[in-house]
């Protein structure tokens, strides 16, 4: 990531010393070769480079601290390191069943078709929230939606734990349920607690490394 | 017809837009906050395409000119 964005400065720095050359000596693109350098430095160069911004800061707003770099989101980044295999978003964090540099955006991106777009259009919007309104006390923010099984068997389809779990095959009816989205992974009662923040105070932590 | 100092003139122009848009977009990639997308994408961006235009509309005259 680093190596990219240095790659990335190196080229913006290139394209803007070469442009403030044309500036300070625009007789230069009196030339066809003058003319050719003026069309690569100014239509070009700067193009690319927006391309490889934007690339780049749509894989940064994917990472788990740039979804924490807001303060709203501080207990739920700290809800990550409880010690209780029971709270899903810690056990899927601390056992790398999501990438952990990436946690927030593979639970609560949409892996539908233009998901990924959705979820960026709801990410400006709460950057307009958290800039220009009154963003919610972090306990009272919700889903736009219902969490759908969709995202979980993104990962879990056809997974052993998952197909041949106990519970998952008590009942004939429970898999197809939960596949077609009818019985929720979350709110049916089985793996509920996600960001429990009400009982963040008395919740011992994780210390990573120890 | 312009001359070709105004020409120029209009290429200096676009050439400062396009260098504020580049060094605006290299400063949000060197500060990362979730604001920085939105600085990145409306000013650095904005600046850069009113460059770009203006550099591609500065290049008109040269295309109307005789071969």
């Amino acid at each position: 990531m680093l190596h990219a964005t240095v790659l990335i400065l190196s080229l913006i720095l290139f394209s803007a010393v070469v442009i403030s050359v044309l500036i300070a000596r625009p007789a230069i693109t009196a030339t066809r070769g003058g003319k050719i350098l003026a069309f690569v430095a100014m239509f070009c160069l700067p193009i690319f480079c927006g391309l490889l911004g934007v690339s780049k800061e749509m894989a940064r707003s994917k990472s788990t601290t740039f979804c924490l770099s807001c303060h709203t989101m501080d207990g739920y980044g700290k809800s990550l390191y409880v010690d209780d295999p029971t709270h899903l978003p810690a056990s899927h964090f601390q056992n790398h069943r999501v990438p952990a540099d990436e946690a927030c955006y593979s639970c609560h991106t949409n892996y539908a078709m233009f998901g990924g777009l959705k979820v960026k259009l709801y990410g400006l919007k709460h950057v307009a929230i958290y800039y220009l309104g009154t963003p919610p006390a972090p306990e009272n923010i919700k889903l736009y939606e219902p969490y759908n099984n969709r995202e979980c068997l993104h990962c879990h389809l056809g997974a052993r734990s998952f197909e041949e779990g106990v519970v998952h095959n008590a009942d004939p009816a429970t898999l197809p349920a939960i596949k077609s989205n009818q019985l929720s992974c979350l709110s049916s009662g089985c793996h509920e607690i996600a960001h429990d923040l009400g009982h963040m105070k008395d919740a011992k932590f994780w210390k990573a490394g120890k | 017809m312009l001359s070709v100092e105004q020409l120029e003139k209009r290429r200096q122009v676009a050439g400062v837009f396009i260098v504020v848009g580049l060094v605006v977009e290299a400063l949000c990639l060197i500060w990362s906050t979730p604001i920085t997308f939105v600085i990145f994408v409306a000013i650095g961006g904005f600046l850069m395409f009113v460059g770009i235009v203006l550099y591609l509309y500065s290049l008109v005259p040269d295309l109307k000119a005789p071969v």
